[in-house]
């Protein structure tokens, strides 16, 4: 048949069904890379506040500084050279280092995070701060234990800097906030430093460690600079990156459209292509048979489905391939309707050759162009279907949603409060994965409808 | 084929089609069915027991009570069929369903105040059946005028723009929609509420009430015209496209009538029972973004009683929204049916 490659010839030539082609390789080669990259208890993480407390809570993106608006970013150092040096006189080790960051903006961050790793005992470590016109103040000393996370909150960060505060200013409020902590640190010095301005310039961070035997310093001892700005998505509540989200959610819901697709496509063009063909008054029970499923009202259905079974992503695909087959049914049948009333069809009777022989040689290959089209229209449908429960609550468990993060946003009223980012991105990525297909899917439907219609 | 014969025919489909549709409802909520009627059955006869014994002033021993709570239970689950062949069990339990006897739900009240999950029910599902069939008539009404505006002026910039328009609108979820106009609209430019279906308080008089409730309408109906009315507009120019080459249009052309007249009266005529079909088929398409559009705007209806009856896990109602959404499917499925059959000559003629 040299119909396929003719096929193919038409479509090369419609440009947004090339396009819409090129998207989709793209949004494939982005979810192989979230499978290959992240561990497949990721979901687990992503549900556990603790696993995000470093970041900044309800963020905006970081490129909203482009269009004028002051947001310091996070600025992270995960790996840094430490210096150790012998024992000295015989009795300690001393190991050092020291973080230097740029500071631009004349806000202060939200946070500083500090995450000691090391193996083995510490005797003392000092922390000192030292500030672009080289004032420097001491922010913690003590004996850190590995793996803590310590932060502008933490009490023994808090301590010394309530006491440089007092220093400068000679008194100490009784209610000092985490910003008035943080002023201190960014603030030029003097009687009045919690309301001076940010300083700008280079600031450095030395970790002092002291030990009496040997310390394993991991390079994974980290500074953090929380800013109030967060990658290219923004953080939700919990200071989860929204990015992240959207990128666990994407395999899960190309996935589940192809297979829901699939499945009730091919089934329902073979159901309605031989309902048609037949016709009479079988044609009548499996047209009714069809209309027993299409009343089924899906998305309340599943609902109330999802309580007898617990669903997992194939369970969940089925369930609603066998609610949407329905549509291609219909579709297909009066597909078979208009190929019924063709001629050759009636020649092919009055010759004596078989039904079946008919239904093959001259119904399939006008349903098969058809339900290719369909499949690739119908995987954004089932995606929308599937966001849709899982913006109800209803999704496999261990799956980052789309819908999902978009529920958290709604109960958490992030339009009220204006956290647009949290509500924009996943909702955005459902219509950013479902517009390749669908132009892919009306690229041939146009190539294959006049073909099915043309008398 | 005469009209009449016509109605009874699909009557009768339907009504089969009705009890087969709700029997697979059935087998799916089977479970989750057994697991209320049993509750339901516990509750019911924990307060026989206590009206009981408040009543019986001592007349009754703490032996007899218990006898007479397990004949009242067994008596309750008989009534649902437990204890029965599976198929007058199927039968009774379906009869209950059909009789909108939900018993009472686990949390959720109605309006006023009644536990009846029939009564919860009958308080949320017109709010929703307004709101899907005004937004239903709004997308068919535009939709077929946009999408036979397109065919008028074939390859023109309307004809040229309705399937990128059909093709990024059909891919918005209703919800998403509502929640980015509540964001704009409602807090950010302060033009609409937020959600709700009237004010609190309710401005006194009727007239202005219902300006209040139709100030309350705009932002969900528009969300779900918004979503729908590209897609249909696309159906149906697609339809007219077809039409537009077939004999009695250039029949007609070839007489000298005007172009509109053709478009309206000829081919309108002609394609109007597939507009019916279509338009069913957009409404058995819709009613999931319809219930959850009102999720995102606190809209009182089903949609916003299954969401809150999953966070409080209240069974009773999730169970019997789903049946009576079946029922509101399909009798809309039906309407549309009798409505092809008026527009269709072939049957209407007979």
């Amino acid at each position: 048949m040299s119909g396929q490659s003719s096929y193919l010839k038409q479509f090369s030539k419609s440009k947004s069904g090339v396009a819409g082609l090129v998207l989709l390789v793209i949004l494939l080669v982005l979810s192989v890379y979230v499978l290959l990259a992240y561990p497949p208890n990721i979901a687990s993480t992503w549900n556990n506040p603790k696993s995000w407390q470093s970041n900044p809570a309800k963020a905006p993106p970081s490129w909203i500084g482009y269009l004028g608006q002051d947001v310091p970013s996070t600025i992270s150092f995960p790996s840094v050279q430490w210096t150790n040096s012998a024992p000295q006189g015989g009795s300690t080790y001393n190991y050092s280092n020291s973080y230097s960051f740029k500071w631009s903006s004349s806000k202060t961050p939200s946070n500083i995070v500090f995450t000691p790793q090391f193996k083995g005992t510490l005797l003392e470590a000092v922390v000192t701060w030292t500030k672009p016109d080289g004032q420097s103040l001491v922010i913690y000393i003590g004996s850190p234990q590995p793996n803590n996370i310590y932060d502008v909150t933490d009490q023994s960060i808090v301590q010394w800097i309530h006491q440089f505060i007092q220093s400068q200013t000679g008194s100490l409020q009784a209610t000092v906030t985490t910003p008035d902590e943080l002023s201190a640190l960014f603030d030029r010095d003097g009687p009045n430093l919690l309301s001076n301005p940010v300083l700008h310039g280079t600031y450095h961070v030395r970790y002092d460690l002291v030990s009496q035997s040997p310390v394993s310093v991991s390079q994974a001892t980290s500074l953090k600079v929380i800013g109030t700005s967060y990658g290219i998505m923004g953080t939700d509540l919990y200071g989860r990156p929204i990015q992240l989200g959207v990128l666990l959610g994407l395999p899960y819901a190309l996935e589940l459209g192809a297979v829901t697709s699939v499945v009730a496509v091919l089934f329902g063009i073979f159901f309605g292509g031989i309902s048609g063909f037949i016709g009479g008054r079988r044609d009548g029970v499996m047209q009714w048979f069809t209309l027993v499923f299409l009343a089924l009202p899906a998305l309340p259905f599943l609902i109330a489905l999802s309580y007898s079974i617990t669903l997992d992503l194939l369970t969940e695909a089925l369930l609603i391939a066998a609610l949407s087959w329905p549509f291609y049914a219909i579709i297909a049948r009066s597909v078979a309707l208009s190929v019924k009333s063709q001629t050759y069809v009636e020649a092919d009777r009055a010759m004596g050759i078989s039904s079946l022989r008919t239904f093959l040689t001259h119904f399939m290959p006008r349903l098969t162009p058809v339900s290719i089209a369909y499949t690739v229209l119908g995987i954004p449908a089932g995606i929308l279907l599937a966001q849709t429960l899982a913006f109800l609550g209803i999704a496999p468990p261990n799956i980052v949603t789309w819908g999902g993060i978009l529920d958290e946003a709604f109960v958490q009223q992030a339009a009220l409060f204006g956290w647009w980012w949290w509500v924009f991105f996943p909702g955005m990525m459902i219509v950013v994965v479902a517009v390749p297909f669908v132009l892919v899917g009306f690229a041939l439907d146009r190539i294959v409808a006049p073909k099915v219609t043309a008398k | 084929m005469t009209y009449r014969r016509f109605v009874i025919t699909k009557t009768i489909s339907y009504a089969v089609a009705l009890v087969a549709t709700v029997s697979i409802l059935y087998v799916g909520i089977y479970p989750s069915l057994q697991h209320v009627i049993t509750n339901q059955a516990t509750v019911q006869t924990q307060q026989f027991i206590q009206s009981l014994a408040k009543n019986a002033h001592g007349s009754l021993t703490q032996a007899e009570i218990q006898r007479e709570g397990a004949a009242y239970k067994a008596n309750f689950l008989s009534a649902f069929g437990f204890s029965q062949p599976l198929p007058v069990k199927f039968a009774l339990q379906l009869y209950h369903l059909f009789t909108f006897q939900f018993g009472t739900s686990y949390f959720t009240l109605a309006p006023n105040g009644s536990n009846l999950v029939s009564s919860v029910i009958a308080a949320y599902l017109p709010n929703t059946i307004l709101l899907f069939t005004t937004g239903t008539i709004l997308v068919v009404l535009a939709g077929s005028v946009i999408g036979l505006l397109a065919a008028r002026y074939a390859g023109g910039k309307l004809d040229r723009s309705i399937p990128f328009i059909a093709v990024f609108h059909s891919s918005l979820p209703t919800w998403w929609v509502g929640f980015l106009f509540i964001a704009y609209f409602a807090y950010s430019v302060n033009l609409f509420p937020s959600g709700g279906i009237i004010s609190v308080p309710p401005p006194s008089g009727v007239i202005p009430q219902f300006g209040d409730f139709l100030y309350h309408l705009t932002l969900p109906l528009a969300a779900f015209f918004v979503v729908n009315v590209g897609g249909f507009a696309y159906v149906i120019r697609s339809l007219v496209v077809s039409t537009m080459s077939e004999d009695f249009v250039l029949t007609a052309r070839a007489r000298g009538i005007a172009e509109n007249r053709i478009l309206f009266s000829h081919v309108l005529r002609t394609v109007s029972p597939s507009i019916a079909t279509q338009a069913v088929l957009a409404v058995a398409g819709s009613l999931g973004g319809a219930i959850t559009v009102e999720v995102v705007f606190r809209w009182p209806g089903v949609g916003l009683l299954t969401y809150d009856s999953i966070l409080a896990n209240d069974l009773p109602i999730i169970i019997a929204t789903t049946f009576v959404l079946t029922i509101v499917l399909l009798v809309g499925l039906y309407i549309g049916e009798l409505l092809y059959g008026v527009l269709d000559p072939r049957i209407k003629s007979g």
